[in-house]
């Protein structure tokens, strides 16, 4: 009598813990992997660690300590929260381990230090820094500094933006632009133009001269849409819906803005 | 020749005493005379209580009784928190009393005289906790993302300064009070906060963190209005 008790209790064990494994049936891409960056405490002494302390201040205070190269309000903390390290918004540890990649933006296979350039010249509307100088090398450093330990070769949860699934309506910006006064403007300004508090900006300009240019990645409806839903407004992170971050990211893309400066003539 | 002595002795009077009077650079308008009057002795119905009993004519507030330095905030914030003691979404028991004899001029008036005003920091009832101000300004200036909790400055502006508006400076502002304010919005004593920001933030802060807020900010000195930087030495 307690025999098939036993087996179903067996049974119920394994099959739970069969469901705690990764599936890896060959021809099936693997589960990502969650990561944690190193905290900062573990940032070494000595040259490598100044260069990676130097990275970080770059990148938070891009326009004080890389101005030259800035062509508006933004840092690249201003998409890369939490100082390059948070899930869905882009972490360095997850862009580290996957480059060098091909890029379809121009067909090439790029560097990090080339997909970096690429930040600041349609991101931040501005220059790219020389690969080999001081910007690219100390971003770089961070970046590695930040993904010790994470597997190479292997997908890892939060890296990159959020894809999202295609959207059920097409967006509707008209929509979207109710969106955004009710959940944006606060922060960004109706105008889109940001806040700013004693000359320094507070809220990035979404939009606009001082803001990214169309060559961007945000600029496109799709990277938006996921970078909204996950991480919009601060703080409140996925309480969008999947159709509002769709037609706030259709508003916004949908504004004035710098043009791409590869099309430029 | 004695006339005219006389005359720009007059005008040195009249002069100095727009200067002296306001403590801004600019001078005061005719809603903030309005205002200054209410802040110093209410509206003059039946009970009412002037708010300089509590934020000092000035707004530089009194730490010991944790109520807050409102001088140089944005007089669209001032009012927003005035109604928000008002609709019952601050809960302020004493204060909802002395507001609810107000029009929404007189509101306005009075949140546009403490607008307008500078003050001095009052001295706080201890001084900074050396044991919980580097975890404050670690939240304040870092954040705590592994609990979903943004840095402090990245809405308040650096420092805490304020970005005007709609975030007021925290910089310099009194212990008892942020910590009072960082709890009321945790356990919704406070709901007036846009999109409930402050509750969701305040709420995944452990009490020995919004205690190490609270020591960070009031350990600075004030901004002399939201959003402006410290001025030069």
């Amino acid at each position: 009598m307690r025999y098939p008790a036993t087996l179903s209790l067996f049974l119920l064990v394994a099959s739970l813990s069969l469901a705690g494994l990764p599936p890896a049936r060959a021809g099936e891409s693997p589960r990502p992997v969650a990561f944690t960056p190193p905290p900062d405490r573990e940032i070494p002494a000595g040259p490598f660690g100044d260069l990676v302390r130097k990275g970080e201040k770059i990148f938070t205070h891009t326009g004080r300590y890389a101005g030259k190269y800035v062509g508006n309000d933004l840092t690249c903390e201003s998409c890369h929260l939490d100082r390059g390290r948070k899930p869905y918004a882009a972490p360095l540890w997850g862009a580290y381990v996957s480059y060098p990649r091909f890029r379809s933006k121009n067909m090439k296979v790029s560097r990090l230090g080339e997909r970096i350039q690429g930040c600041f010249r349609f991101s931040m509307n501005g220059t790219a820094p020389p690969l080999e100088g001081d910007t690219i090398r100390s971003i770089v450093a961070y970046s590695f500094w930040m993904a010790k330990g994470a597997p190479v070769g292997t997908p890892l949860d939060g890296t990159g933006m959020l894809r999202m699934a295609p959207p059920a309506h097409i967006p509707d910006p008209a929509r979207g632009k109710k969106v955004y006064e009710a959940r944006c403007a606060l922060c960004h300004g109706a105008d889109g133009l940001g806040t700013f508090s004693g000359g320094e900006v507070g809220f990035p300009p979404v939009w606009g001269p001082r803001s990214y240019n169309r060559g961007a990645g945000l600029a496109k409806v799709a990277k938006l849409a996921g970078f909204i839903k996950m991480n919009m407004p601060l703080s409140k992170g996925d309480s969008l819906s999947d159709r509002d971050a769709w037609d706030v990211a259709a508003y916004v893309d949908s504004q004035n803005r710098p043009a791409d400066p590869r099309k430029k003539s | 020749m004695s006339r005219s002595s006389h005359s720009s002795c007059f005008i040195f009077l009249f002069l100095s005493l727009f200067l002296f009077s306001f403590p801004s650079n600019s001078f005061a308008g005719e809603i903030e005379i309005e205002g200054k009057q209410i802040a110093h002795g209410g509206n003059g119905s039946p009970g009412s209580i002037a708010c300089m009993e509590c934020h000092r004519l000035h707004g530089g507030g009194m730490p010991l009784i944790g109520s807050p330095r409102i001088a140089g905030q944005p007089r669209s914030y001032i009012e927003h928190e005035i109604l928000g003691v008002r609709e019952g979404t601050r809960y302020a028991p004493i204060m909802a009393g002395v507001v609810s004899h107000l029009s929404r001029k007189e509101i306005r008036a009075v949140a546009s005289w403490y607008a307008h005003v500078r003050a001095p920091k009052m001295p706080d009832v201890s001084p900074p906790d050396p044991t919980l101000v580097p975890l404050g300004k670690r939240i304040a200036q870092k954040g705590l993302w592994k609990k979903n909790v943004p840095a402090c400055v990245l809405c308040h502006g650096p420092d805490g300064r304020g970005i005007p508006p709609h975030f007021p400076y925290i910089k310099g502002q009194n212990k008892s009070y942020l910590l009072r304010q960082l709890v009321a919005f945790a356990f919704l004593k406070r709901s007036d906060d846009p999109q409930g920001l402050m509750r969701g933030i305040a709420r995944r802060l452990s009490p020995k963190e919004r205690q190490a807020v609270a020591e960070y900010f009031s350990s600075l000195a004030p901004p002399p209005a939201d959003g402006l930087p410290d001025p030069k030495q």
